[in-house]
């Protein structure tokens, strides 16, 4: 209860900044759907020399695409702390999160939250219904719940795999680039792991399970039974993962050296 | 019992340096030369409530880090410290409620948006209710003279208004305890006084514990009976600030200016005391204890003609500069 | 130029002193090239070639634009924002070098290092791995290095414009952002520039992009022969010479601007 009266309140703190910087925030958008776009385009001309992708189509392939985004705008908007060593352990902002009675993680969380990155959500909704409607998808009532379940499955695949990469700041102080790398990993997720060798697609799997966030849970939607037992996994993983970052990071809160030392 | 207990409290951080040269930093590569850096070195002391305490020593004398494993940011290497009651990095979140903190050169306000709303979301973080934010607040804005700033960003503050709120914002939740890591670092000399005087009324008032670092012997001497002097991670010094002086300021200061270009070999042979130059050849200035001062001045008075003479008390801030630079050892 | 060359020194060293980069930049690459070769063998499927590209030189595509970019990428683009946005410029510009050559120093200082530290010992792994052409032609290796010489500088100067640009605009992140979509998508990093339609293709030959990934890559693996290649290298040279005006100019007025705001 406590934890989500804070949530609002830095919530109704960050509109508040955001509305200083209205043109920032356009820009913002425009950034993002260029993101997007990218991908898009990618598929779109990959498409126009092939018909099929290891026997899946065009259209199945943009409708994990359109699935991905949900989770992912999720997860930008909430987690993406990316630049956690650079702002918190290097400029020593960590030291007044940590005089604060709300569990660290959280609060950083909280400061660092991107609510614009949602609307990447809609644009993935969109080419969603799109796919869905050309490959003329039915879906059941409860086809809605579970599409909460798995998007927020994915949502803490992804919250975890970044927030151990930000624990590993507490050991060691040097600055790391495995962070952006760490997009373009999570991007094979988006396509079907069964084009992928035994070992990437293990590592996608249960390493960095980033299967997780994309094809597995749309192999449901999209009615590939082979593949039903991994989409039912995902709000498992999402708990496992989350759970496994927390405890590294409040592992790593004890290590924490403080800056300027 | 005590607000602070420090038992052979020690932080040790790993650091490595690094070869030098393009050779040696390929070496550096595989394996690193680890040194143990020992930054507070089993220092043990106790603060009772409503003390208020200096915390001093030079920069990399382990201040900050004793600071931050007081206020539970960082984790003991070993040793014992209670405050409030609490291990403060085991029940970090129940004991960070029961203290306040002012870093002097990092901003716990949000830097785009108005003070009050900091201060309304700090208000949620802490639980404070209406009614004891209405009557505390009220208290603390008022003393320090921040009504007219809260609704501006922070970001169009002086240095000296944002203090003057980052205090504020140390207090929303009253805390019987306060660190303030150098709180009057850059400030104009009105503002400090202000926040001195609003320091000690807090401290009159609600008996609040304060342990103050800073540079500035002024503000040591305008606000604690007590100092703990730290050097090189240990204790040095801890008593009153009285003591101190009078084991170690006892010196007076005797300045004069002469008439006539006087060298220091022709005052060295008149009386046996330190000798310093002053702003010219006409002027010098003789360090000696109290007990010689009637016998210099009276031999100098006698043998040259003076324009000016004046006498001054050794200042903290050269009492604590000599004892760096001699060691405690002499008192 | 004693003092750039220091520069390109410093910036290795600097570099070097991050070893949790350099054991997990490995790992990285080699997943990230691996994935694509996956991927490309997928959209390949059955047909032996497709825009004229065999999977062989498709796959050896991707590996090599993708160690390019290493050599290449640096961010200053970003650094100069960061330092226009704090002021420190201003006391670059009292400093005895040029500012802009300066920042490309460190750049090649970075992108060297991670050419040998990066990319070099990730392809071999990944040569391990995966079925990579490389051909045995040496004509074809001086031609490439060459043409990733240019790539470099193209790109640093892109990177030059973007971050000069930020000090005219509100908001320098929003726009650092959009240029890298623009470079990954038309410098045919992901997408050698021969996949897009007609149509696109025909306005991507007037802009610089393609110089940065995707004629390097396209000499080493071997798409482009004979004339075409001097044609894309002639391509990189012009351009390396056209966007000497935009910094000019940018650079400049980004010097008044900064006498008369003092930053």
């Amino acid at each position: 209860m406590f934890y989500i009266s804070i949530f609002f309140q830095y919530m109704s703190q960050y509109v508040k900044t955001k509305l200083q910087y209205r043109t920032d925030l356009l820009v913002e958008f425009l950034s993002d759907l260029m993101f997007q776009g990218v991908n898009l385009i990618f598929i779109l001309v990959v498409f126009g020399h092939t018909q099929l992708l290891n026997g899946w189509t065009r259209d199945e392939i943009i409708f994990i695409y359109g699935f991905f985004l949900v989770p992912f705008a999720l997860f930008a908007a909430f987690f993406n702390i990316w630049d956690f060593n650079e702002r918190y352990i290097v400029r020593g902002e960590m030291d007044r999160v940590l005089t604060r009675p709300v569990h660290s993680l959280f609060q950083i969380v909280l400061e660092r939250m991107e609510l614009e990155s949602l609307l990447g959500g809609i644009t993935g909704l969109i080419v969603m219904g799109y796919a869905a409607s050309r490959l003329h998808l039915s879906f059941h009532w409860y086809d809605v719940i579970l599409f909460v379940l798995f998007v927020l499955g994915g949502t803490f695949v992804y919250a975890g795999i970044f927030i151990s990469l930000a624990s590993i700041s507490f050991w060691s102080d040097a600055r790391s680039s495995i962070m952006p790398m760490m997009y373009n990993i999570g991007n094979y997720g988006r396509y079907p792991v069964d084009i992928y060798n035994r070992v990437i697609r293990y590592v996608l799997t249960w390493i960095l399970p980033f299967a997780f966030v994309g094809v597995y849970p749309s192999a449901y939607f999209l009615r590939k039974t082979e593949w039903y037992t991994y989409s039912f996994l995902t709000p498992v993983m999402g708990i496992v993962c989350f759970t496994l970052s927390v405890l590294l990071w409040n592992a790593g809160v004890k290590r924490y050296r403080g800056a300027g030392n | 019992m005590y607000a602070i207990e420090v038992e052979k409290l020690r932080k040790e951080f790993k650091s490595y340096s690094s070869r030098s040269g393009l050779a040696g930093a390929f070496r550096d590569l595989f394996t690193r030369n680890y040194k143990i850096i020992r930054a507070v070195d089993d220092i043990s002391f106790t603060v009772k409530q409503g003390e208020m305490v200096g915390y001093i020593g030079e920069n990399g004398a382990g201040k900050s880090t004793t600071i931050k494993m007081l206020t539970g940011i960082l984790t003991p290497t070993s040793g014992r410290v209670v405050v409030n009651g609490m291990n403060p990095h085991k029940e970090r979140e129940r004991f960070v409620q029961t203290i306040g903190v002012v870093f002097g050169q990092r901003s716990q306000l949000w830097w785009d948006i108005a003070v009050q709303e900091s201060f309304r979301l700090l208000k949620k973080v802490y639980r404070v209710s209406d009614q004891d934010y209405n009557e505390h607040m009220d208290h603390v804005i008022e003393t320090l003279d921040i009504g007219p700033l809260l609704d501006k960003p922070v970001r169009k503050l002086s240095l000296g208004q944002r203090m003057r709120c980052e205090l504020a914002a140390a207090l929303i939740h009253n805390p019987p305890l306060l660190f303030l890591d150098e709180p009057t670092i850059g400030l104009d000399v009105l503002v400090k006084l202000k926040i001195r005087q609003f320091l000690k009324e807090i401290n009159e008032k609600y008996n609040t514990t304060i342990l103050l670092t800073t540079h500035d012997m002024t503000d040591i001497e305008a606000l604690c009976e007590r100092v703990i002097m730290l050097d090189e991670g240990k204790i040095i010094y801890d008593g009153s600030l009285q003591r101190l002086k009078q084991n170690w300021g006892e010196g007076k200061q005797i300045h004069f200016q002469f008439r006539d270009i006087v060298s220091k070999e022709e005052l060295m042979l008149l009386v046996d005391a330190t000798w310093e130059q002053g702003e010219d050849r006409y002027s010098w200035i003789a360090h000696v204890r109290a007990t010689d001062m009637a016998h210099v001045i009276g031999k100098v008075v006698s043998s040259y003609e003076l324009k000016d003479i004046h006498i001054r008390e050794v200042s903290t801030e050269e009492i604590i500069r000599n004892i760096y630079e001699e060691g405690i050892h002499h008192g | 130029m004693g003092k750039y060359i220091e520069m390109i020194r410093m910036r290795f060293l600097m570099m070097l002193a991050y070893r949790t980069n350099y054991y997990s930049g490995i790992f990285i690459y080699s997943i990230n090239i691996g994935a694509y070769y996956f991927l490309w063998s997928a959209i390949y499927g059955g047909q032996p070639s497709i825009q004229g590209m065999t999977v062989e030189q498709m796959t050896t595509y991707v590996a090599i634009a993708w160690m390019a970019r290493a050599f290449y990428f640096n961010n200053i683009d970003r650094e100069i924002a960061m330092e226009i946005r704090e002021g420190k410029v201003a006391i670059e510009l009292i400093r005895p070098y040029n500012y802009l050559v300066m920042k490309t120093m460190q750049g090649l200082g970075e992108g060297i290092f991670r050419l040998l530290f990066f990319s070099l010992p990730g392809m071999i792994i990944v040569t391990f791995v995966f079925s990579l052409q490389f051909t045995a032609n040496v004509h074809t290796w001086g031609y490439f290095a060459l043409s990733t010489m240019f790539s470099f500088i193209i790109n640093s100067q892109l990177n030059l414009i973007a971050g000069m640009v930020t000090f005219f605009t509100l908001n320098g992140e929003g726009l650092l952002r959009a240029k890298r979509f623009v470079i990954d998508l038309f410098s045919g990093l992901i997408l050698p520039i021969s996949f897009y339609p007609e149509w696109a293709q025909h306005v991507m030959h007037y802009l610089p992009f393609q110089a940065i990934s995707y004629i390097p890559s396209m000499i080493f693996t071997e798409s482009f022969t004979g004339d075409a290649v001097m044609k894309g290298m002639m391509f990189q040279a012009v351009w390396c010479v056209v966007l000497i005006v935009p910094i000019y100019v940018l650079w400049k007025a980004a010097k008044r601007k900064l006498i008369i705001q003092g930053g």
